[in-house]
């Protein structure tokens, strides 16, 4: 009987954790339009990533990408799919191509291998991607240089903080959130190389690219328990970059009673979040007006071009620091300067940021 | 290495000699010799400092990092020296314990004399307030696994109570603006998913893993869609809740170390530890207790005694509903909004740490506690910028979970009846 109930306790596992997983991913995949509108229309579809339209970052700024894209042109017509899982990339990319869709759009370096396999079978179609560069030329890759807003978010936290040390943790270790944090760390140290301070980095290491991470970037707790650890450690501005498990941090927070503040990322924490006041500022990754301009130009029948395709930087506002908000009469008007001055400078490429997982 | 197959050779040669503990403690003894000379020669010449508040200020603990790395290694083999040598029964967990402390200390001293300077500290009240924290949705989920199981009914669906809990706290609490309503209606909402258990379980003899795994999926498809339907369109209206505000607990908070991070929490850790108290003394010294377990071990033999079986079993799962449900509102009616999926298979962790303390309630807490120890350990080293990849802290409570279950907790036995429905007759 033991054996038995060994088992079944194993199987439990099992299928309970793959039935969680593909559940968290199981919403139904809704058209905003029905299919087969007017034919001579253009019709730009989009795929979303296993994280779904509502996950207040990447997929739904691309999709209010394609949203504003239609207010702009009335010719427009739009549509997305979900994926449940990353098996379904391949199937959903097919689906829209089979459906005469003008544009494909893929959301997420995840879905390079998947989007690269499709392109290649469909050479004539039009498709585009966020986060990634394929090396098919009918792919429009949109990427962003997010490390140099971070570098603005990182000079701001080193000159807000008062204990001399600030904070950063990722979802996930790889390059569209390391990014972030390299950016931050350097913001950081041109900070102490201008002042001759000695602000710390706690929870990334640029140097050995190690650091804290929730592993998740979902569960709130998990945010929370990273960014309690950080503050222990002494810091007092925290840059989660780790989408909804961040939540955890600014509601944290926000009941500290001011022991620290957050800067928060991807879309302005002030729409996306219910914690403003707990806000410093939030590194804005612009992929609403990339997507939009990539569509409303492929509409005009305008070839985009694959080289050197979209590249979003503070100099073209595809990446940019957001209203300080609430905290806009706590941060000094002379740092509000220095900031705005570094961004120039970085536009204009006197200053240059670099990161290893910045676009090529 | 060549020590090990000498070992594992003698065991099999001579099993009188080499009892459990004589094993145990020459892994001690080994284990701690590496402790002291791998960590004493890693660690550095900084102070470690243990402080006993929640930053780097107030009273500490130092010691040389290097000096403290050797000397709790050596506290280490010392103490599976004395295993070896013999002596009696009643020393095994006192010295293992020992052992194991002083290995995880000389660890210690290694990452935190090695830290980036500024750093060289560990705020223990963070520590353990951090460790109730993670393990608090785990010990109120081991607690319905509890009731459940000692019943004789398989809890596969600890997850789904604590997210219907979560989900259901948060609503009614943001609707009536009431913490209280929020926390009582979170009780039912577990409940909830408990009497669907009860009813397919009890009643229709569905198999009750099979029966748990639908539970969780229903849960997290019904709360995904409410979620999407109400909360998310009108946030401020449906998913605002109310929170508890900590309570200090007057004399008990100003304890060094435990006060301010355990007596200054909110009401579900309160909560928590007074029901592991409650079940456990319920359990083993009352009636009702008697009847569950009888129930649980030999169904036919407490109905011939007159025990009503079936009613005390729908009891029973009922009340594991409603104690994950309290667990799963420890998440909105605290600090967080709800969001879909947000128990992310916390359930399924306090199932492991019922069968990790031997489906007793007082087992259970210390399993939730060494899990939550493990991972707000990991967290910390994270944030200290420790040599170790993160990717392997990532894995540390896993694996310290999997070395426990394997290594220390020996054999453990379910309740004879658990899993099988009872038939009359």
């Amino acid at each position: 009987m033991r054996s038995v109930r060994g088992m079944r306790v194993v199987s439990v596992f099992a299928v309970g954790g793959l039935a969680l997983g593909a559940a968290a991913c199981g919403e139904a995949p809704s058209d905003s339009n029905a299919g087969g509108a007017a034919a001579d229309k253009y019709t730009a579809c989009m795929v979303t990533d296993v994280g779904g339209i509502d996950d207040k970052s990447f997929n739904t700024s691309a999709w209010a990408g394609l949203e504003a894209a239609k207010a702009a042109d009335s010719n427009i017509d739009i549509k997305y799919v979900a994926s449940k899982a990353q098996a379904d990339y391949e199937p959903n990319l097919t689906q829209y191509v089979n459906q005469d869709c003008d544009f494909v759009l893929a959301v997420g370096g995840l879905m390079g291998e998947a989007t690269s396999k499709i392109a290649k079978a469909n050479p004539d179609q039009q498709f585009g991607i966020v986060d990634a560069k394929l090396p098919e030329s009918n792919v429009f890759p949109m990427q962003f240089d997010t490390a140099q807003a971070g570098y603005l978010a990182g000079y701001l936290a080193a000159g807000m903080t008062k204990t001399g040390k600030v904070g950063t943790y990722g979802g996930m270790k790889i390059g569209p959130v390391t990014i972030f944090m390299d950016g931050f760390a350097d913001g950081v140290a041109q900070y102490n190389k201008v002042k001759g301070k000695n602000v710390q980095v706690l929870g990334w290491n640029k140097a050995t690219q190690n650091g804290s991470f929730t592993n998740d970037f979902v569960k709130q707790d998990e945010g929370r328990k990273v960014s309690d650890a950080l503050v222990a450690q002494g810091a007092d501005v925290i840059m989660p970059v780790a989408g909804g498990a961040g939540l955890g941090t600014t509601a944290a927070a926000q009941t500290s009673g001011g022991k620290y503040s957050v800067i928060w990322v991807d879309v302005d924490g002030c729409q996306s979040t219910p914690n403003c006041p707990a806000l410093m500022t939030t590194v804005v990754k612009n992929i609403t007006d990339a997507v939009k301009d990539a569509v409303v130009t492929a509409a005009k029948g305008e070839k985009l071009a694959h080289d050197p395709g979209f590249l979003g930087t503070l100099a073209n506002n595809g990446v940019s620091l957001a209203p300080y908000h609430e905290f806009d009469s706590k941060v000094p008007a002379e740092l509000k300067a220095e900031i705005d001055k570094l961004k120039a400078d970085i536009s204009s490429g006197a200053i240059k940021v670099t990161s290893a997982s910045q676009p090529k | 290495m060549s020590t090990m197959t000498v070992e594992e050779l003698a065991v099999t040669v001579r099993p009188g000699f080499w009892t459990r503990d004589r094993r145990v403690g020459a892994g001690a003894v080994l284990l701690g010799l590496v402790a002291a000379v791998l960590f004493g020669s890693l660690a550095t010449g900084e102070d470690a400092r243990f402080t006993l508040s929640e930053d780097a200020g107030g009273a500490a603990l130092t010691i040389d990092g290097t000096v403290g790395a050797i000397l709790f290694g050596m506290v280490a083999a010392a103490a599976g020296a004395a295993l070896l040598a013999g002596l009696p029964k009643r020393w095994f967990v006192p010295l293992l314990g020992v052992a194991v402390v002083g290995v995880v200390l000389s660890f210690l001293c290694w990452q935190v004399s090695a830290a980036p300077t500024g750093q060289n500290f560990m705020p223990l009240v963070n520590i353990v307030r951090g460790t109730f924290i993670l393990a608090l949705p785990l010990i109120f989920g081991a607690l319905a696994g509890v009731l459940c199981e000692r019943s004789g009914v398989v809890n596969v669906a600890i997850e789904g109570q604590l997210l219907m809990g979560a989900f259901a706290g948060a609503l009614v609490g943001t609707i009536a603006a009431n913490v209280w309503v929020g926390l009582i209606a979170a009780a039912l909402g577990g409940a909830l998913i408990s009497l669907l258990l009860a009813i397919f379980t009890i009643r229709y003899l569905v198999d009750q893993v099979v029966m748990g795994i639908v539970l969780n999926l229903f849960a997290v498809g019904l709360t995904g869609f409410l979620y999407e339907r109400l909360m998310q369109p009108e946030a401020a209206k449906y998913n605002q809740p109310p929170r508890f505000e900590a309570w200090p607990i007057p004399v008990l908070s100003d304890i060094p170390v435990l006060g301010p991070a355990l007596f200054r929490g909110n009401i579900f850790l309160y909560l928590a530890l007074i029901l592991v108290v409650v079940i456990h003394v319920a359990l083993f010294r009352t009636r009702w207790g008697l009847r569950t377990r009888s129930v649980g071990e030999h169904p036919t033999a407490a109905d011939t005694l007159g025990v009503k079986v079936l009613a005390l079993r729908y009891r029973n799962v009922l009340l594991a509903g409603m104690v994950a449900g309290v667990g799963g509102a420890s998440y909105t009616l605290a600090l967080y909004t709800f969001s879909k999926n947000m128990i992310g298979g916390k359930g399924f962790i306090a199932l492991a740490a019922l069968i990790f303390g031997r489906w007793s309630p007082t087992g259970a807490l210390l399993a939730a506690l060494f899990f939550g120890f493990a991972d707000q350990l990991g967290t910390y080293l994270g944030a200290i910028d420790s040599s170790i990849p993160s990717e392997f802290l990532a894995m540390l409570p896993y694996l310290a979970t999997l070395l426990a279950v394997a290594g220390l907790v020996g054999k453990v036995r379910a309740p004879a009846a658990d899993g099988k429905p009872y038939i009359k007759g």
